[in-house]
């Protein structure tokens, strides 16, 4: 087996090779060692989005000793999670915040020091409130501060300038139909809705795997054929699907099942990932904890919960009726199964090594409006959770909720940038100091201490281009 | 613990891995390099976009592949009896297909009646009843008409001789997206398509435009139904102008006092007003209070006993009666619902609105990125003709036409869809869907499960944006790998109940196939698989003809006949699978022979050339 090390080939002689054959430009452009983190970790940055602006405010309500209590219960009514009786929020320690009732998985993991949340957070550039959640989902997924640029999600820039080994079969995955835009561009992700379906087992029987005694090459084989002909994108498309199935073919991504399925994955620690609601979101993080387990090098990963788009009918804790609420169970109880399978894993507690960052586009308005909904915002919650989180506390500096504090007199300012979290954990976890690589633009690294770990002088490559990106 | 499996394929799939990962190192941020530099797409950039090397069909099947819901060789026929040059052929192909109301669709109607759908011709007020009727008693019957209308979309998709019309309808119905599963909306859905969309899909966009707002599916999908005088509900309104008219490509994000805005570029419009080319969020939010009261009777607290419940209802004490202002223009007080047909108009003529539309439809027909010259030509008539009953035709035609259209190939691909229907067109499958609630597993059921698995359901993508049109969505790797996974099924699939062999294949590969060859000595795979990659893909490309033609021959060669008769049975019952052959050596020729070509034609369907367009 080939096992170069991929810094040593980056660097060495096989970039001039490289650099005179077609496309030479691409590769003399490559950037030198000292840009390649030689502090690179093998931590797993789990990114969970919310998609549809999930209301930060009922998540995190102000709890009874908040200053902000008053003016948070003048504007919400028909939406209020209450201080007493049914649907009482839950006290938090460290902090004068409160957590919404259902989401008691969170709030032991809160309690145990492995969560934290961070008030006021959001997007800061160019246009900063897009009230739009498609571009709004955009702007934050690709990360240059508005627009879509070319098209390259911030998670593979840091993929990319993160140092990634060569021997790491499956570096990223982005689950869902569709890529995530943050890891639109990446080479290394393999988008897929469940692990268990990622598979060619469709053929018949007959002539669909080898049967190497009899000298039969079966169907499934027979595709790398068709498609290594390398004439254009879509051959090429192919190849890497059908490299990502022969990787997963082995792996039983089912549930176990004594009868019917023994060979299932068995969570660890009395973990359910079984959710009333969302289903597919607890079965996505049973399939990622699965592969972290596997010790496939997942570095990056994406995953989607929706439905979070409260402008009708949002509910509240206190009666049966709780949309909102319904998802933030899904949230919790999801996340807090991740956590006890990956915490109590044969091999050791491996969410010391696993980040989970959950955001959103944008908060939702602060004034309720008439359909017992709320409208779209701007400052809003992020969660963080993981072994090596400074747990236990609520960041960030909050502008607070009375009018005159309100952006645009409506909205939650946004005082935390989300790339301050993000790069925080992309350097103190993941040993990347490209954080001005990964998020082009951004400037004034100022760690929060969320995340545990080393502060490494933070990077790019924009030195090299400084003069601009022009062919020489 | 288990650790990552050390196969040789595992290895050589690392190395690939690695070879890419590298090929994605170089820097993102210069433009030439990038993966969505227009025309381009991979940080791989030594492979080019549409290289010499690749052939391509004839010109017929390109055209017939781009412009139909799948080719078939049926289709070739029909075409070529139009005329006496390609040329002339598609001149009377296109302009045939563009009068459909002319075109006998019996067989197809014929299909449709036999379905037996019960919801599809019923008004708003019947199907709103039914629903206030069924309630949460029983979801099956609950969603039912949005399930018959995904089977007859199917059922059209597939059977329909008004293929064109079909195509264009997916569009409009990804241009103007609702989620159809929606439980308050999907019962209602039917009218959306039969009222809102197929009666336009060739016609006016103004048109169009205000059925679909005016439509409950709609309604739902974006609040509108819950936007009167004090609280407007912005949702419609943004996403009229982002998604439906302007397009986020003309928005010019907040802007205080946007009219005084010298940055803001302005036009005369057809009033001989002045209009803003771009809209910015105070349009939204004006927008928003021109279309208050515009709702649903029944839908509300207010409407709760007016009549016609379901109905399009205007309610002027809910509209916001003050004055507006939206792109420039004033709005007077008092305009009541000319409000909101004004701005319908105001949006329909925008040359903005041209471009953005004109740009979809190029992207759709011909590439990933398309000259502006076309789409600016393309928008330009489609603004000129904006109150012409026949506006999209008209635009439609220009570009099936143009010479970007009729010279190019291989810069876009089959989305799941698109895949699978033209898969079942091409191989004519005798396939009827229709929804079913027994506990049976129909083949309806695990088509529609496969397809929503690849990421394409129809009617089924929750945001109204619509499905994405690209390369780059759809050849990630899980909707590839997942469309993959579902083509080689076809051929697998029965009728009644999918995995039952007792019931016919819904492709008779068998029995299409003697029929091609009646004389058994000509069953060579060499005919056979040139057969089938003709009907399939309307020429012979390498390499996937070779590939083809040896793993379906073994150790025969080409020309040695093959025997696609003998069977095993089982009590009696034909498998359809030939015999067993694992014997000693040189005879996986005779293994399962007839099942092999089903796997074959399988490979056909997952080759490149399949899925390219």
């Amino acid at each position: 087996m080939n096992a170069f090390n991929r810094r040593d080939f980056l660097k060495g002689c096989c970039v001039t090779a490289l650099a005179a054959g077609t496309g030479s430009r691409a590769r003399a452009y490559f950037a030198p060692p000292p840009l390649l983190p030689a502090t690179a970790t093998d931590d797993t940055l789990v990114v969970v989005f919310l998609r549809g602006a999930m209301d930060g405010l009922s998540l995190l309500p102000p709890g009874s000793a908040s200053p902000y209590r008053a003016d948070y219960e003048a504007s919400r009514t028909n939406t209020r999670v209450p201080l007493s009786g049914t649907g009482a929020a839950l006290a938090l320690a460290n902090t004068t915040w409160a957590l919404h009732p259902r989401a008691t998985g969170l709030r032991a993991l809160y309690q145990a020091g492995h969560a934290a949340f961070v008030v006021a957070a959001g997007q800061v550039q160019p246009n900063p409130v897009v009230r739009s959640h498609f571009e709004a989902q955009s702007n934050l997924e690709f990360g240059i501060g508005g627009g879509g640029g070319n098209g390259i999600g911030w998670l593979t820039r840091h993929l990319v300038s993160g140092g990634l080994p060569a021997n790491v079969p499956l570096p990223a995955a982005s689950m869902g139909s569709i890529t995530a835009n943050s890891l639109l561009g990446s080479s290394d992700a393999i988008t897929m809705n469940s692990g268990s379906d990622f598979r060619l087992d469709t053929f018949h029987w007959s002539w669909q795997n080898d049967d190497a005694a009899h000298g039969l090459v079966g169907g499934v084989s027979r595709m790398n054929a068709l498609w290594g002909s390398n004439a254009t994108l879509l051959e090429r498309a192919g190849m890497e699907t059908l490299d990502s199935l022969a990787l997963l073919r082995p792996i039983d991504f089912n549930p176990y099942d004594a009868a019917n399925n023994p060979d299932g994955y068995q969570p660890t620690g009395g973990a359910n990932y079984a959710l009333a609601n969302n289903g597919g979101f607890g079965t996505q993080l049973r399939n990622v904890a699965q592969m972290i387990k596997l010790n496939l090098g997942l570095r990056a990963v994406t995953i989607d919960l929706g439905n979070w788009d409260t402008h009708v009918g949002q509910g509240n804790p206190t009666q049966s009726y709780d949309w909102f609420g319904n998802q933030v169970e899904s949230l919790s109880q999801g996340l807090s199964a991740f956590y006890t399978d990956l915490s109590t894993a044969a091999s050791g507690n491996l969410m010391q090594r696993v980040s989970v960052i959950v955001v959103s586009e944008f908060g939702r308005r602060v004034l309720e409006n008439s359909d017992g909904g709320t409208d779209h915002g701007y400052g809003n919650v992020i969660t963080v959770l993981g072994g090596a989180v400074n747990g236990g506390h609520v960041y960030g500096t909050y502008p607070g909720l009375a009018s005159g504090e309100l952006y645009e007199g409506n909205d939650v300012a946004v005082t935390t940038d989300y790339r301050q979290v993000i790069s925080e954990a992309l350097i103190r976890r993941m040993g990347n100091p490209n954080i001005y690589y990964a998020f082009p633009g951004y400037s004034g690294y100022a760690p929060l201490g969320i995340f545990q770990g080393a502060d490494l002088p933070p990077s790019g490559f924009d030195q090299i281009f400084k003069n601009g990106f022009e062919a020489a | 613990m288990a650790s990552a499996p050390a196969s040789a394929a595992f290895n050589a799939a690392r190395r690939r891995l690695f070879d890419a990962v590298f090929a994605a190192v170089a820097p993102s941020i210069d433009p030439q390099l990038s993966r969505r530099r227009p025309g381009r797409d991979g940080l791989f950039d030594d492979i080019p976009e549409s290289p010499e090397a690749l052939t391509s069909p004839p010109a017929p099947v390109r055209w017939l592949v781009r412009a139909t819901c799948g080719y078939s060789t049926l289709e070739l026929i029909a075409f070529e009896a139009l005329g006496s040059t390609d040329d002339a052929r598609w001149q009377a192909w296109v302009a045939r297909q563009l009068a459909p109301a002319a075109i006998d669709d019996s067989g197809c109607d014929s299909l449709l009646a036999s379905a037996g759908f019960t919801t599809l011709d019923k008004t708003p007020e019947q199907l709103w009843a039914a629903r206030e009727a069924i309630g949460n008693s029983n979801y099956y019957q609950r969603m039912l008409p949005i399930a018959e209308t995904e089977c007859a979309t199917l059922i059209r998709q597939l059977h329909s001789q008004r293929q064109l019309f079909e195509v264009m309808a997916s569009f409009w119905h990804d241009h103007f997206s609702v989620f159809g599963w929606d439980y308050d909306g999907g019962p209602l859905f039917p009218p959306f398509d039969r009222d809102a969309i197929r009666p336009n899909v060739f016609g006016n966009f103004r048109t169009m435009l205000q059925a679909t707002c005016e439509s409950a599916a709609m309604m739902y999908m974006l609040d509108l139904y819950t936007s009167y005088s004090g609280h407007p509900n912005e949702n419609y309104a943004r996403e009229l102008m982002e998604l439906h008219t302007l397009g986020a490509e003309n928005y010019a994000g907040i802007v205080d006092d946007p009219d005084d805005d010298p940055s803001l570029p302005t036009y005369i419009d057809w009033q001989g007003k002045i209009q803003r080319l771009q809209y910015v969020d105070d349009d939204v939010y004006e927008a928003a209070r021109v279309l208050t009261g515009w709702t649903i009777s029944q839908s509300t607290w207010e409407t709760r006993n007016d009549p016609n419940p379901g109905a399009f209802e205007y309610v002027q004490a809910l509209h916001d009666a003050g004055v507006k202002r939206v792109l420039h223009r004033n709005f007077s007080a008092g305009g009541g619902q000319n409000d909101g047909t004004l701005l319908f108009d105001m949006l329909a003529q925008h040359p903005g609105t041209a471009h953005f539309i004109a740009g979809k439809l190029c992207r759709r027909f011909i590439g990933d990125v398309v000259p502006d010259s076309l789409v600016q030509a393309a928008a330009d008539l489609f603004h000129q003709q904006w109150q012409a009953p026949d506006q999209i035709a008209q635009v439609v035609a220009f570009i099936l036409h143009s010479n970007e259209f009729k010279t190019g190939w291989g810069t876009k691909m089959k989305s799941p869809a698109r895949s699978v229907v033209s898969a079942l067109r091409a191989t004519l499958a005798n396939f009827t869907p229709v929804p079913d609630n027994s506990p049976t597993y129909t083949p309806t059921e695990e088509l529609v499960g496969r397809l929503q698995a690849a990421g394409q359901r129809l009617f089924y993508w929750p945001a109204p944006n619509g499905y994405p049109d690209t390369i780059t969505a759809w050849s990630s790797t899980g909707a590839l790998g997942l469309t993959l996974k579902l083509l080689p099924r076809l051929l697998e699939m029965h009728q009644t109940e999918s995995y039952n062999n007792a019931y016919p294949f819904i492709v008779d590969v068998q029995g299409q196939t003697l029929g091609a060859f009646p004389n058994a000595a000509d069953r060579t795979a060499s005919n056979v698989i040139g057969y089938w990659c003709d009907r399939l893909l309307g020429y012979r490309p390498q390499p996937t003809f070779g590939v083809a033609l040896d793993f379906f021959r073994q150790e025969a060669a080409a020309s040695d006949p093959l025997d696609l008769v003998t069977d095993s049975t089982d009590n009696g019952q034909p498998q359809h699978v030939g015999v067993w052959h694992l014997n000693p050596p040189n005879t996986l020729s005779k293994h399962y022979t007839i099942a092999r070509l089903r796997v074959a034609i399988g490979l056909l369907l997952c080759s490149p050339e399949f899925l390219r367009r």
